[in-house]
């Protein structure tokens, strides 16, 4: 029995808290508010049995009389001339690159009658490989967001907020000629561009305005590493990283897994390494290992993780070189500080990367160029330059520089700049120097803003020309040396936008001249002419990289990719000095024994840019799993100490910079003396509790610091004060507890090496059954039996599988109230456990002493409040929490098993929840009366309870409300009214269309032709579907692994998904 | 959901005697079956005593010989291929319009068919004008009603004479055996009576009886109207914005439904024309003959969606200010429902007809069948699947022929007594909520 560690999902379950124990014996999270409901119509009633009765005839009785009206006349409103490629009814296909973020992943973008509904990885895309994160996918929403601008605003002008195209600019044009020839100068301030074709707008901008330049800032910047490699090898770029070809990965504060540079490709890369089916005694999986303050997805995932004090990361990887370079006999670098580190942490590492010469890679989070520099003189120690670390076929994926920014800001605060121009960034809400920026505006005599919505620097500047949404846009993207990537529009502009690329060409007048037609084939261009200037300017550019046929640019189109031949990555010189900068990195004070605030991204909501997008803002954070906040975390060493506990506010103050009130949150995992607080928040929107005037979360980005010519993420030497209040975060994580049941099962490389069944224990089911054995479980059956298997081992728990769920089935937002009511809709959550890595840690008496009378178990909630009563009495002070700095984690994506043998479906009165001839649990919306029966005899705790209307109700002002947010709702799935039982169909939409598609064509299924809107999201393959009565099929073979497991056995449920033991990469076999 | 079918069943277990089945027309059971593939596979373009798009089958089988029509049925391209004089008449003589083939139909099919022309006879009438009344045969008509409510009261009556019998049966009895009541004074006959009954038939208990009979009566005529009325639209002619007729297009011009429901064979949804696919033949079609010279005034409606300008035809798809038709939707089913014609269409290859009734019949449009899931469910039940030749049911197709003689399999039942196989879509799964509601 290895696996018989304790697994826990929140402090509160493991020291079993007597909040915890209440709320886990109860049915609902809260009394229900009958009283409340009937008194809230102020008919000075306190309900007893008599008015209920009374309330409840005269519902009956409306109710029906609303009933009775007429059928209302429906229209059908058919095309007067339909588009040659649209079959109403049926979905297009696009092939794109998607706009959230500058990693630039390629896209499929499903079509219904002309409205995209869905997003996903394109395959062809090495960058996204076919699956998508989380941002990605929910980018979609902001399409349909009412809080887009419906048109071009000059925002100085009260009198006429939307103003014509033609008017803003003739003025606009009018100004950049006046400024231009003043010898005036103009900045066009953006994120990263690696589109050829935009870049080429800009120098044409330029050559027309002379006096421009275009200054490049990136949210959350690699500034770092572009200086660490023009000084290392001449070249300012960020390298491609083959996390693929890695046995070894050492990372510090890097989430590659999660946020950094360019998380899609990497997860892809890193999964596809953690694969150990097939594999002989002599195969090497990726060893991941961590050092890291904040527990990132990356350090979740990691076999081996460390926890470091960000602000000492130069130290580490100095001592990790020195490590290195003394076993490859070249000399050390000479640092004062290193003795204080020669911990076992940094020799395991070096040991592991020195025996993978070559096959190993050295990353670090960090954006400091000194600190970047040693990681490239690592890397170039270990040979991993030309196979894991390639910067022949380098990333475009982020570009700016800071020190470049840094300069703007000084030159516009000085009134340098006569004319500024802001595309695809906001800087007065994430940046520093929000404060110079937003002076320098006010001197500028001309500001434009290229934003979608009236964020922050738009609303300072004097005229908005809103960009189209990526959706409805033409564009091209070089996300790395020699791949190329077309963006395609799919929907008509759903305002009066234009393309900011346009607009520049507009205002350089260059919109009207008639363009070299590039391609042979005229007649198709004048058509596509009338639709876009942007689209011939593309075709053009790309006439000059060779592609210059109709034939070859419709393919390209097509696939959404076209690929150069790569470069041979080679080993490149090295000319930076390591002494120097050894001798700058010990000029830094560091405190060892202040406190120090390490900001990061949250894995959905990232730099904020989409904050206001509430599939994002609901999507449990998958680590604390928390939604709609930003919070301090905290480890548990530190908030002992200072007697803060979860949901307490605090003040952070650094230096004089302060923001009051943030609420807490005990991190397992968050190193001791750091604390993490997440950036993107902050920003108000229509979708906060009290509509536009609400900030969620608070912003962070004021604590960004600019030092040594880079931004910097970490600050030593934060104060963390208790403030008064309370806050209660929106967090899920032990909602839906199990309580303890042997749910997830791991074991360790070594030992799968040799038993493949290890880590497997089969628990024996209980046998007795009140059914018969269903006809597609038998052997042979012909029928399908649908089933899905989920590998632990590489699933990461970065949710986008529960962001593309919810968008394919229309799962309603429910909001931050309603989370803390434990009534979040997501049929698919991601159950995420942490163990202390060592047993023999846990020290903490009370817990276990707990644990004993808890487990042997059944004890009334009563006994439990009492034992936890005599308990905390009994609670030593001087228990020493240190060891929670350091957590293994699980994550288990939980969704409907589909039980061949379903407790829920015995339970139900009406038939409402019932058994398909193919192993589907079947949810009928029509026929669910709502008693939640099912809801609390599944085990699995997988149904959802719809206890509003959700959709067109503006309590729940989340899009479904508003006739455009209405149109991203897949029309294929049933949306569903207010009590009604839902939960995971299995896609059975995506099934039934696959079968009726194969019937009419009189074929068999291929297998894989069904993909749930789960497996088809996630990057690292984790989750297969299919027909597991095919013999042939791959989900068959998973079903046949040794590793295969499922959860609750022993209840004999028989369920249609399977786990796939997870398998550590950990030197020895963990056995308490 | 239970209570009530017991109800329902109770009470027409009560009215079974009242109603004799209607006789039927008289049809053997051969050619019953007959004209049952006849509504599916022939009806769409035949029709007994009218000519439609092909000649009227009356007597038929005395025209032709049986082997002939067996030949011209199952394949008349190949007949008229292999030079058969008639053949190829009957072909002429019908405008050159191709009858379908019918590879599908087995010769025992065609027999039945065959049957049912013998047996036909002028006197049954064929569906050409739809009677929503007509076809409302449910059991539960306004009378049955009335019926049900009399039977009621004439068994409570009985009820309470019997119980009167008994407990004056009693009392004999307690007469007999001596067993006195309380002494009381002596009342005349009928107040005696009255007394007795009073005494003896408990206020409540009658109170309740009264109560439950009334309560039954209308839980039956509420079920019944849920059941049948609500939402339930069948017959549902509205006006359109422009006057098809569908019996001038599918009927006298005999158009191909596919001709403008273009998606029927892809799309779960048929959907309705778009306007250029009128503008195909009503750029020429205008009917000026009709109208003095002038534009019929309802292909002026077309134009007017276009905008086109029938004077100066330009070779623009349509002109600056074009107004979608807004039709009125017949066919309305409840969003939670989800209908795929390509699957009826193409998978299992049923004619419109089916479902939608005589569309080339109707001047306007109308709501043919009830459209509720019951009506859904029965069709499912009834009809076989293609388990031969559809390779989708290939593994079913080999486990049934592997099982043949295996009593004790499931699959074994999938045989008709002479041999044949005999799997109803609802065998295979046809009536699972999750075929039509996710």
């Amino acid at each position: 029995m290895a696996n018989k560690q304790t697994y826990w999902k929140g402090e509160e379950e493991l020291l079993r808290t007597k909040d915890f124990l209440a709320s886990q014996k109860n049915e609902f999270h809260e009394a229900l508010p009958l009283d409340e409901v009937l008194s809230e119509n102020n008919l000075g009633l306190s309900a007893n049995r008599r008015d209920f009765l009374k309330f409840f005839g005269f519902s009956i009785a409306a109710v029906s009389l609303a009933a009775c009206n007429k059928t209302p006349i429906r229209n059908v409103v058919p095309y007067l001339v339909k588009p040659e490629e649209i079959t109403p009814g049926v979905a297009n296909y696009y092939n794109s690159t998607c706009g959230a973020c500058s990693a630039a992943c390629g896209v499929t973008v499903k079509t219904r009658e002309g409205r995209p509904i869905k997003v996903d990885g394109n395959i062809n895309s090495p960058v996204s490989g076919g699956g998508l994160c989380s941002t990605g996918q929910a980018s979609l929403l902001s399409l349909y967001d009412t809080e887009r601008l419906a048109g071009p605003q000059n925002v100085k002008d009260k009198t006429a907020s939307l103003v014509e195209w033609s008017a803003i600019d003739a003025d606009i044009t009018k100004q950049l000629t006046a400024i231009n020839a003043s010898g005036g100068r103009i900045a066009i301030v953006s994120g990263t561009l690696h589109s050829p074709s935009t870049l080429g707008v800009i120098s044409d901008f330029t050559a027309k305005y002379t006096n421009t330049k275009h200054i490049t800032y990136d949210t959350i910047g690699y500034g770092g590493i572009l200086s660490a490699n023009l000084s290392s090898f001449g070249k300012q770029v960020l390298p491609s990283y083959n996390f693929d070809k890695a046995n070894v990965v050492v990372s510090f504060g890097a989430d590659f897994l999660g946020t950094w540079i360019s998380p899609v490709e990497f997860t892809k890369a890193w999964a596809s390494r953690r694969k150990v089916d097939g594999l002989n005694k002599e195969s090497k999986i990726i060893k991941t290992i961590q050092f890291e303050s904040n527990l990132s997805l990356t350090g979740s995932n990691a076999d081996y993780r460390f926890p470091m004090k960000s602000s000492m990361e130069a130290i580490y990887v100095t001592a990790l070189y020195n490590a290195i370079a003394q076993k490859a006999g070249v000399a050390q670098m000479p640092m004062v500080k290193t003795g204080e580190l020669a911990g076992s942490a940094i020799k395991q590492s070096a040991e592991a990367l020195w025996n993978e010469k070559g096959a190993g890679l050295v990353v670090s989070g960090s954006n400091d160029a000194r600190v970047q520099t040693v990681i490239n003189g690592i890397n170039l120690l270990l040979n991993n330059y030309g196979t894991t670390i390639d910067l022949d076929n380098h990333s475009n994926q982020y570009k700016g520089i800071d020190a470049d920014f840094a300069q703007f800001a000084t030159d516009l605060s000085n009134g340098n700049y006569k004319a500024v121009i802001f595309y695809n960034t906001n800087p007065l809400y994430n940046s520093p120097m929000a404060d110079m920026i937003s002076a320098g505006i006010k001197k500028a005599a001309l500001s434009i803003s290229f934003a979608t919505t009236a964020d922050e620097t738009a609303i300072a500047c004097q005229y908005i020309a809103p960009d189209s949404h990526y959706l409805e846009s033409w564009n091209d993207a070089e996300p790395k040396a020699g791949l190329f990537q077309l963006t395609q529009p799919t929907i008509s502009p759903v305002f009066k936008t234009r393309q900011a690329q346009e607009s520049l060409l507009t205002w350089a007048g260059l919109a009207t001249k008639p363009l070299v037609d590039p391609f042979a084939n005229k007649t198709i261009l004048a058509q596509k002419a009338e639709a876009s200037i942007y689209y011939l300017y593309i075709k053009n550019k790309w006439a000059a990289m060779g592609i210059n046929s109709d034939a070859t640019f419709n393919k390209a189109l097509h696939d959404g990719v076209h690929k150069l031949d790569a470069k041979v990555a080679t080993t490149p010189a090295f000319s930076a000095n390591l002494s120097a900068v050894a001798a700058e990195l010990d000029k830094m004070t560091i405190n060892a024994n202040a406190i120090d605030l390490v900001l990061y991204q949250n894995v959905a909501i990232k730099d904020g840019s989409l904050s206001n997008n509430p599939w994002l803002q609901e999507t449990p954070d998958p680590i604390s799993k928390v939604t709609w906040d930003n919070y301090v975390s905290l480890p548990k060493a530190l908030a002992e100490k200072e007697k803060i506990a979860n949901g307490d506010l605090v003040d952070v103050t650094v230096g004089s910079k302060s923001i009051k009130g943030l609420p807490v949150f005990i991190q397992p995992g968050q190193s001791n003396m750091t604390v993490g607080l997440a950036l993107g928040y902050g920003r108000k929107g229509k979708i906060g509790e009290k509509g536009e005037f609400e900030a969620i979360g608070k912003n962070a980005f004021p604590f960004v610091t600019y030092s040594n010519g880079n931004f910097n993420y970490v600050t030593n030497g934060v104060k963390i004060t208790k403030a008064e209040g309370n806050y209660e975060l929106a967090q899920t994580q032990t909602h839906f507890s199990i309580e303890g049941r042997d749910l997830v099962r791991e074991t360790t490389f070594n030992e799968i090496k040799e038993n493949p069944k290890a880590g497997n224990d089969k628990m024996a089911p209980h046998l007795y059954t009140l059914w018969e054995t269903k006809d597609y479980k038998k052997d042979g059956a012909p029928n399908h039996h649908w089933a899905m298997s989920i590998d632990l081992n590489t699933c990461t728990g970065c949710s986008a599988c529960v962001v593309s769920c919810n968008i394919e089935n229309n799962v309603p937002v429910v909001g931050r109230a309603e989370v803390r009511k434990r009534r979040e809709m997501h049929w698919m959550r991601i159950d995420r456990y942490f163990s202390f890595s060592n047993v023999n840690k846990i020290n903490y008496e009370a817990d276990l002493f707990l644990k004993k009378d808890y487990e042997g178990d059944r004890i009334t909630k009563e006994k439990g409040l009492e034992a936890i009563d005599a308990i905390e009495s009994k609670k030593a002070d001087k228990a020493n929490y240190d060891h929670w700095e350091n957590v293994q984690v699980v994550h288990q994506p939980m969704m409907c098993q589909h039980c061949g043998q379903a407790p829920c479906e015995t339970v139900c009165p009406v038939l409402a929840t019932t058994h398909s001839t193919e192993g589907l649990n079947q949810m009928t919306y029509n026929r669910c009366i709502g008693t939640k029966y099912c809801a609390n005899n599944c085990p699995y705790k997988v149904r959802r309870f719809n206890w509003f209307r959700y959709n067109d109700n503006d309590q729940f002002d989340f899009h479904f409300n508003n006739d455009l947010g209405k149109m991203v709702i897949n029309p294929d799935v049933t949306v569903r009214t207010r009590g009604v039982m839902e939960k995971c169909s299995m896609c059975v939409q995506s099934i039934q269309a696959v079968k009726v598609k194969a019937k009419r064509e009189r074929r068999k299924i291929n297998d894989g032709e069904v993909k749930t809107a789960c497996q088809r999201a996630c990057p690292a393959g984790a989750i297969v579907f299919g027909d597991v009565n095919d013999q042939n099929s791959e989900i068959h073979k998973l079903f046949m692994n040794e590793r295969s497991y499922r959860v609750l056995e022993e209840l004999n449920t028989q369920t249609a998904v399977k786990y796939l033991v997870k398998v550590r990469d950990t030197e020895t076999a963990k056995k308490a | 959901m239970q209570v009530k079918s017991l109800l329902v069943a109770f009470l027409l277990f009560l009215s079974l005697n009242l109603f004799a089945q209607p006789s039927g027309k008289p049809l053997s059971v051969e050619g019953a079956k007959g004209e049952s593939l006849f509504k599916l596979n022939c009806a769409s373009c035949h029709a007994m005593n009218v000519k439609l798009v092909g000649p009227a089958l009356q007597d038929v089988h005395q025209r032709r010989s049986e082997e002939w029509l067996l030949k011209w049925i199952k394949n008349n391209e190949k007949l008229r291929a292999s030079g058969d004089k008639d053949a190829i008449a009957v072909y002429n003589e019908n405008g050159k319009a191709a009858m379908n083939v019918f590879e599908n139909l087995s010769d025992d099919q065609i027999k039945s068919i065959i049957t049912y022309f013998k047996d036909w006879t002028p006197a049954a009438k064929v569906a050409v004008v739809v009677d929503p009344a007509a076809a409302d045969q449910g059991f539960f008509s306004d009378n049955t009603l009335y019926i049900l409510l009399f039977l009621i009261v004439i068994l409570t009556v009985v009820l309470l004479i019997l119980r009167r019998t008994k407990n004056q049966l009693q009392t004999t009895l307690n007469d007999v055996e001596g067993i006195t009541e309380t002494e009381v004074t002596e009342p005349t006959a009928s107040q005696s009576k009255l007394a007795a009954f009073k005494k003896k038939s408990n206020p409540t208990i009658v109170k309740l009886l009264v109560g439950t009979v009334i309560a039954l009566c209308l839980a039956v005529y509420g079920y019944n109207f849920g059941a049948t009325e609500i939402a339930v639209q069948q017959g549902y002619a509205p006006e359109q914005p422009i006057k098809f007729s569908h019996k001038i297009h599918a009927g006298d011009y005999k158009m191909d439904c596919k001709y403008c429901h273009t998606t029927v064979e892809k799309s779960k949804q048929a959907s309705v024309p778009s306007v250029n696919t009128c503008m195909n033949c009503h750029k020429g079609v205008q009917l000026r003959e009709r109208y003095d010279g002038e534009i019929s005034p309802e292909i002026k409606k077309i134009y007017a969606a276009m905008d086109y300008d029938p004077d100066k035809p330009n070779g623009q798809q349509f002109g600056p200010n074009p107004k979608p038709i807004k039709w009125i939707r017949v066919h309305n089913l409840p969003d939670h429902a989800f209908f795929n014609h390509s699957m009826h269409v193409k998978g299992v290859g049923l004619t419109c007809q089916t479902c939608h009734g005589p569309v080339q019949a109707m001047p306007v449009i109308q709501q043919y069948a009830t459209l509720q899931m019951g009506w859904c469910i029965n069709c499912h039940r009834e009809r076989n699947i293609d388990v031969e030749n559809n390779p989708y049911y290939e593994k079913l197709h080999e486990k049934i022929k592997a099982d043949k003689n295996n009593k004790n399999s499931n699959y074994s039942k999938y045989y008709t007594k002479d041999g044949k196989i005999n799997v109803t879509a609802a065998q295979n799964g046809a009536l699972e909520c999750s075929k039509c509601h996710y």
